[in-house]
């Protein structure tokens, strides 16, 4: 009794960037160790291979120390990762973080339909002011880096601001939460599609 | 296991160096070749027992962590069939290709792969047993997954080819799909629980809603019955008992351990003494260590499971052995493939650091359990550790607060990288 199994032909979006044995770098500076834990669902380096998870490789000290310290006491809900912000605290965010910053970011291996982001494109228009023309964002306002980021993960998170569920109350995102209640949720899709591929 | 051809063994043994011949060895097959000290160690060398989501992990990132080091992995299996998401097989939500994989990523790391089982330790020789020869180590890494306590269950012995667990992802889970499938409308499909600890304490209630699933969409007269020998649902006991307010097609019946089975007549019977007809059985049999960690003396008093040191893994019974996975017990952490990748890498660290005459860091493993409860939904359960005191404390265990959509997503995102981290 013996059935045969083929060679992964799973869907791509399983297997994008699977053959690129992407490195986790060295792993005797003390964030690499520490860091461990994220590489299951982030990827190794925090590389996310997938759409709906982000990409946290090369995110900013001040906006990761930011998200961990969110999640750790539930301003952005996530079941996820409310825990792991609780391990990161234990096991000291300043390493971490530095860890994270220093690995090279690269966009998303996941493909976007080329019409979405064209719709996105002009869409963003309402975004620039803030996130500039490269999607990059300015630290010194602290605003974030969107460009190449999963596709999935960015729509999450404008449906959550949308919704009021991420970060209620903080003064710092409330601008950007008024202007989401008016986009509506296909334009959100589009959105999230353009500043997935912006390179 | 594979034969060499004649011209595939002229091949290896024209080579002088053993490793050339260990890497030819690895594309054939064990082979009558493998005799003696068939592969000479020439500088510091690892050997992993086992190509899954504990030791693949670990062969990887100790070639990351010092790829001075030589990495010899042993695994019978040419592919990687992934145990999470085969339940969706069953309900023909996947295929199985899409949970197959090679394992070209880890010999582009440098890790040397010879498809073949260990079939014994010597610890003190260092040695690992392959064929009728060894390979010596200077650490072993051993993570062999779990065995089946056949014996446990009257007549499954002789019924094994019938009475199918799909407990290890690959032909038996797409037997099984079939069975399945071929089942008449009205029929009855048995799926029976183990007693803890086994292997995925929440897969075979996950299974249970793919089986329901299945059932309710493709033959509505039908009934699935599970048999828990557990006094109730052993993990994420309240989202899947919501979960089954939608399967009036499933019957869960707790503190019914099956004890026997007979094929002939379709039939199980629990502990109490009822007998229950089936259509199509699933047995999950209750487990232990995989049979390599049994036979090298690895388990404790229970003679079922390792018990290991909390930082290195290394083994409460022989040194420079190390057991990660399913195999292990003593760590308050579940027997799943989270937890087996993060033993893995933290492993992996703690051999290189122990190689290199220095002190491992204190490295505490995570956890995450999605499982699917139809088409599109899914839960999870999320645990998060650190290290007190040299031992793994659970910090907080999060449940999602249902089930939905987005956590099914992120189960796909989760599954994409973690088989990133193992084999990418
Ligand atoms: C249906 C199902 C669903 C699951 N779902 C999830 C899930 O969603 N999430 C999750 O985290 N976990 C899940 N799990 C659990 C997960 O699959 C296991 O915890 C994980 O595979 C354990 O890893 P391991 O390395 O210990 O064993 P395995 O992955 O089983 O690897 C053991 C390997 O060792 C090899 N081996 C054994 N003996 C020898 C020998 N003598 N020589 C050489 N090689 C040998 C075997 O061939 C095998 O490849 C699920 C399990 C099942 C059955
Ligand atoms: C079980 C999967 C999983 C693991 C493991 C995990 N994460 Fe996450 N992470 C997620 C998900 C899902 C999100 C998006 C959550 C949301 O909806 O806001 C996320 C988001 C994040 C973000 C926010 C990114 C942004 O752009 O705002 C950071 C930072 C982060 N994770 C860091 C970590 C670190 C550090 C670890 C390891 C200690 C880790 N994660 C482990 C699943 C995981
Ligand atoms: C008024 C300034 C402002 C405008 C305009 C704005 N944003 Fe933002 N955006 C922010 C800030 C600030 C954050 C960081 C929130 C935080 O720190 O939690 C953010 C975060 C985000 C995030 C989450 C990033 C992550 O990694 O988690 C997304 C996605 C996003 N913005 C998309 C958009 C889009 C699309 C538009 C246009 C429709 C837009 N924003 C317009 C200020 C703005």
């Amino acid at each position: 009794m013996r059935t045969t199994i083929r060679l992964v032909a799973g869907s791509l979006s399983l297997m994008t960037g699977f053959a690129a044995g992407a490195s986790a770098g060295p792993l005797d500076v003390p964030g690499a160790t520490k860091a461990l834990a994220c590489s299951a669902c982030h990827g190794p380096g925090g590389q996310s291979p997938s759409s709906t998870i982000p990409i946290i490789a090369g995110l900013a000290p001040w906006y990761f120390k930011k998200a961990v310290e969110d999640y750790a006491t539930g301003r952005r809900p996530s079941p996820e990762m409310e825990p792991y912000a609780k391990y990161v605290r234990e096991a000291g965010v300043d390493d971490v973080a530095a860890y994270f910053a220093a690995q090279s970011r690269q966009p998303t291996a996941v493909a976007v339909d080329a019409a979405a982001a064209a719709r996105g494109r002009v869409a963003s228009q309402q975004c620039v002011v803030c996130h500039g023309e490269s999607g990059r964002g300015d630290p010194a306002r602290s605003i974030p880096d969107l460009s190449g980021q999963a596709p999935g993960y960015l729509r999450n998170q404008m449906l959550l601001f949308k919704a009021d569920r991420r970060s209620p109350g903080d003064q710092a995102v409330k601008t950007v939460k008024e202007l989401m209640k008016s986009v509506p949720d296909d334009t959100i899709a589009d959105l999230a599609a353009y500043y997935s591929s912006l390179r | 296991m594979t034969r060499l051809t004649r011209r595939e063994f002229l091949r290896t043994s024209g080579r002088s160096a053993g490793l050339g011949l260990l890497a030819a060895a690895g594309v054939a097959g064990c082979a009558p070749a493998l005799k003696g000290d068939f592969a000479p160690k020439t500088g510091r060398r690892v050997v992993v027992i086992g190509g899954g989501w504990g030791g693949a992990t670990a062969a990887k990132y100790v070639r990351l962590g010092d790829p001075s080091i030589e990495v010899v992995l042993l695994e019978p299996n040419r592919r990687f069939v992934s145990c999470p998401f085969s339940n969706l097989v069953l309900s023909g939500v996947r295929s199985i290709d899409s949970l197959t994989f090679g394992y070209g990523g880890l010999r582009g790391h440098g890790v040397r792969i010879l498809h073949a089982s260990a079939s014994a330790v010597e610890p003190d020789a260092r040695r690992v047993r392959v064929g009728e020869g060894y390979l010596q180590y200077d650490r072993l890494i051993v993570s062999p997954g779990v065995e089946f306590q056949w014996e446990q269950v009257d007549g499954l012995a002789a019924a094994r080819d019938r009475v199918l667990h799909a407990w290890k992802a690959g032909p038996q889970t797409v037997d099984l799909a079939r069975q399945l499938e071929a089942m008449p409308d009205g029929g009855v499909f048995v799926l029976t629980v183990p007693p803890v600890a086994y292997r995925c304490p929440p897969g075979p209630y996950e299974r249970a809603c793919q089986v329901a699933f299945y059932l309710k969409t493709k033959k509505p007269r039908s009934k699935l019955l599970v048999l828990d020998a557990n006094a109730n649902v052993v993990s994420k006991a309240g989202l899947f008992r919501a979960a089954w307010k939608d399967y009036p097609n499933l019957e869960y019946r707790a503190s019914n351990k099956v004890v026997k089975v007979d094929p002939s007549t379709r039939e199980v019977t629990t502990e109490l003494g009822d007998r229950v007809k089936y259509d199509v059985v699933n047995l999950i049999p209750p487990q232990r260590a995989g049979t390599i960690a049994v036979q090298a003396d690895l388990v404790g008093a229970d003679k079922r499971w390792c018990e290991v040191n909390h930082l290195t893994y290394e083994s409460a019974k022989h040194a420079n052995v190390h057991v990660v996975g399913d195999s292990t017990i003593g760590l308050p952490v579940p027997k799943s493939g989270n937890i087996a990748n993060a033993m893995g890498k933290i492993c992996a660290v703690a051999v290189v650091h122990l190689l290199n005459g220095k002190e491992p860091p204190p490295m505490a493993p995570g956890n995450t359990c999605y499982s699917w409860v139809n088409d599109r939904e899914a839960i999870a359960v999320v645990n998060a550790y650190k290290v007190e005191g040299g031992k793994v404390v659970q910090i907080e265990q999060k449940l999602t607060p249902g089930q939905s959509a987005e956590w099914a997503q992120n189960a796909v995102g989760w599954a994409t990288g973690i088989w990133q981290d193992i084999l990418g």
